[in-house]
């Protein structure tokens, strides 16, 4: 019997978020092992063109208009979802694990009485049981888990971890859906965005990015990162860690709640690699990274890895450079 | 407005250690961990005591884990917790976020509450998941990745951290629950007196029948989930390592830079 997936699009103001892509190309190559089909579910209001969108990757959007869905909620995710489920009858539901998908998908699991896996970084499905990969400790285990539920799964599925589906070849159908959704229950009220107001340089747009991590240890130790960033012509990102401290303002953090970026050239200092971060920086030219730890998982993404002490290396690299 | 404030903790290995698998391939190594509170629950506790202090009220740390976790518990009274509670299920791996969130919400669900917090993730399972499981249990609204709170009459107003840096404010009427994120506060440090006064303050013990349950097992939904293996991670790439000493390093990097026309000089 072939396992259908139901994988649920997510956007923001008129754009749709790579994660969904990534679901899609996820979705059909667990449908494809088992003679399924998969179908995107797109909840929103005056969404149509990101359905059309969607669809031009040749997948089936499931379109759901409804005000109660105008700006996201959990619980109007769940409303929608819930409906829409009774309708298609999917084996898995693959979400994005990202502050939207690890929003509503447990609360999904728990209406449903199903079961949740989040964070994965791989599934399939063996029998009937649904085989998830995980990453844990700070990514320094992997967990197989096996799965067995009569109900569907509930699976979020970590971003960056397959390709994303790309444009091209025919395009799928849009199939309309409608789902009756009490605005009452979604829970919480949108009231609006903040964005940060651009006063400092923008990272983004830098051809030379220098980051410090929690390896630099002390926050004078941040002039060695300046003058390295400054030597290159480059400039100076940080990972989380140093931007919750206030090392450095929240526009210079690389990663998944900061800046994506993409410069020809980027050095790691002490920064360990948590997925957060990798997901800021994994597709930069040409990465080096430096730390005491040779297991860090920096140095899975890393093109070149130098295992020193940043404050013994950096000042080294920088009379090099100098000298030279 | 005096507010009721429940935090979820979560004891967890220190994840900046190395780990080793255990002898049947389908855990860690547990005899020799070294436990720490899990990041994200430390700004959370710190959060709902500055909730209290600032409003009024009383915040409740509770746990769901072995007797080694009281440690934890006695610290957030240190700290300015004013009542701790401990679900004595005693499952090292408890791999379930479900089943952990419905124990947790049972026991909320018994006490006056007005707010609960957990934070983002626990660092050990990163599932992000207890938080949503416990207000989907309760049935109250709940907002995840919070960055800072403000308390009004009626309900709260919500900042939640989006990708990409951008933030989502949103108000939720109470009781709600809040998933807090790292950088929210700067969690204090406990005082010496406060120490030991916490060292000899109550714990309350909660078992399944407490919580109206015959086992720890009818809290897990009609589903098996097993772990297959535990294994440390195949590297999908592998940074070329540069070798030699610091010298010889720095040396190494500078001309690669070089060559690859990175730096001209």
């Amino acid at each position: 019997m072939g396992a259908n997936v139901l994988a649920v699009a997510e956007h923001r103001e008129g754009k749709v978020s790579a994660a969904t892509y990534e679901l899609v190309a996820k979705g059909r190559e667990l449908a494809a092992r088992t003679g399924g089909s998969v179908q995107v579910a797109l909840l929103g209001k005056d969404v149509a063109p990101l359905a059309a969108e969607i669809a031009s990757r040749g997948v089936e959007v499931l379109h759901v208009e409804h005000e109660a869905l105008a700006a996201y909620t959990a619980g109007g995710s769940v409303q929608a979802l819930t409906a829409l489920a009774a309708q298609t009858g999917p084996r898995i539901v693959l979400c994005a694990h990202t502050s939207q998908g690890f929003d509503f998908a447990p609360r999904l699991a728990v209406e449903w009485n199903a079961p949740l896996i989040a964070n994965c970084v791989d599934l399939g499905f063996e029998g009937g049981s649904l085989l998830a990969s995980r990453k844990i400790l700070n990514d320094k285990m992997a967990v197989e888990l096996e799965v067995t539920s009569e109900r569907p799964y509930v699976a979020t599925l970590r971003p960056g971890s397959v390709k994303p589906a790309s444009p091209g070849g025919a395009s799928g159908p849009v199939t309309p859906a409608s789902v009756s959704i009490d605005a009452a229950k979604n829970g919480r009220t949108f009231l609006g965005y903040e964005k940060p107001q651009g006063v400092d340089i923008d990272i983004g747009a830098a051809d030379i990015v220098v980051s410090a991590g929690r390896g630099i240890q002390k926050r004078e130790n941040l002039a060695l990162i300046e003058e390295l960033a400054k030597t290159l012509g480059g400039v100076v990102g940080a990972s989380r860690p140093l931007t919750d401290l206030e090392w450095l303002p929240k526009t210079r953090q690389v990663g998944q709640s900061g800046k994506t970026v993409r410069p020809k050239l980027y050095i790691a200092c002490g920064i360990s690699g948590a997925m957060q971060h990798i997901a800021g920086m994994k597709d930069a030219g040409l990465i080096i990274a430096v730390n005491t730890d040779p297991s860090a998982p920096i140095f899975e993404v890393a093109h070149v890895g130098v295992v020193a002490n940043v404050l013994e290396f950096v000042p080294a690299l920088i009379k090099e450079l100098k000298s030279g | 407005m005096p507010l009721n404030l429940v935090v979820c903790l979560k004891q967890i290995p220190n994840p900046d250690l190395q780990f080793q698998v255990s002898a049947d391939g389908k855990d860690i190594r547990r005899d020799a961990l070294n436990y720490k509170t899990n990041g994200a629950d430390e700004y959370a506790l710190e959060e709902a005591v500055r909730l209290k202090e600032k409003h009024g009220g009383k915040v409740t740390a509770i746990t769901v884990g072995p007797k080694r976790t009281e440690q934890m518990l006695r610290e957030a009274m240190a700290k300015g917790a004013d009542g701790a509670v401990r679900i004595a299920f005693d499952d090292a791996a408890a791999i379930d976020p479900v089943q952990v969130g419905r124990m947790l919400a049972a026991a909320i669900g018994k006490r006056p509450c007005d707010l609960v917090l957990t934070g983002v993730q626990s660092d050990d399972y990163v599932y992000s998941a207890t938080g949503p499981v416990i207000a989907g249990v309760l049935g109250i609204p709940h907002a995840s990745v919070v960055t800072k709170v403000e308390v009004g009459d009626g309900g709260l107003k919500a900042w939640r951290e989006l990708e990409g840096g951008d933030q989502e404010v949103v108000f939720l009427p109470r009781p709600a629950l809040l998933t807090i994120q790292f950088g929210i506060n700067t969690p204090r440090y406990a005082p010496l007196p406060a120490i030991m006064k916490a060292s000899r303050q109550p714990i309350e013990e909660l078992k399944a029948p407490d919580l109206g349950k015959a086992s720890w097992d009818e809290f897990r939904g009609p589903y098996a989930i097993a772990v297959r293996r535990v294994a440390p991670p195949v590297a999908k790439g592998r940074a070329e390592l540069v070798p030699g000493k610091v010298g010889d390093q720095a040396r190494a990097v500078a001309q690669m830079l070089r060559d690859k026309g990175l730096f001209r000089r």
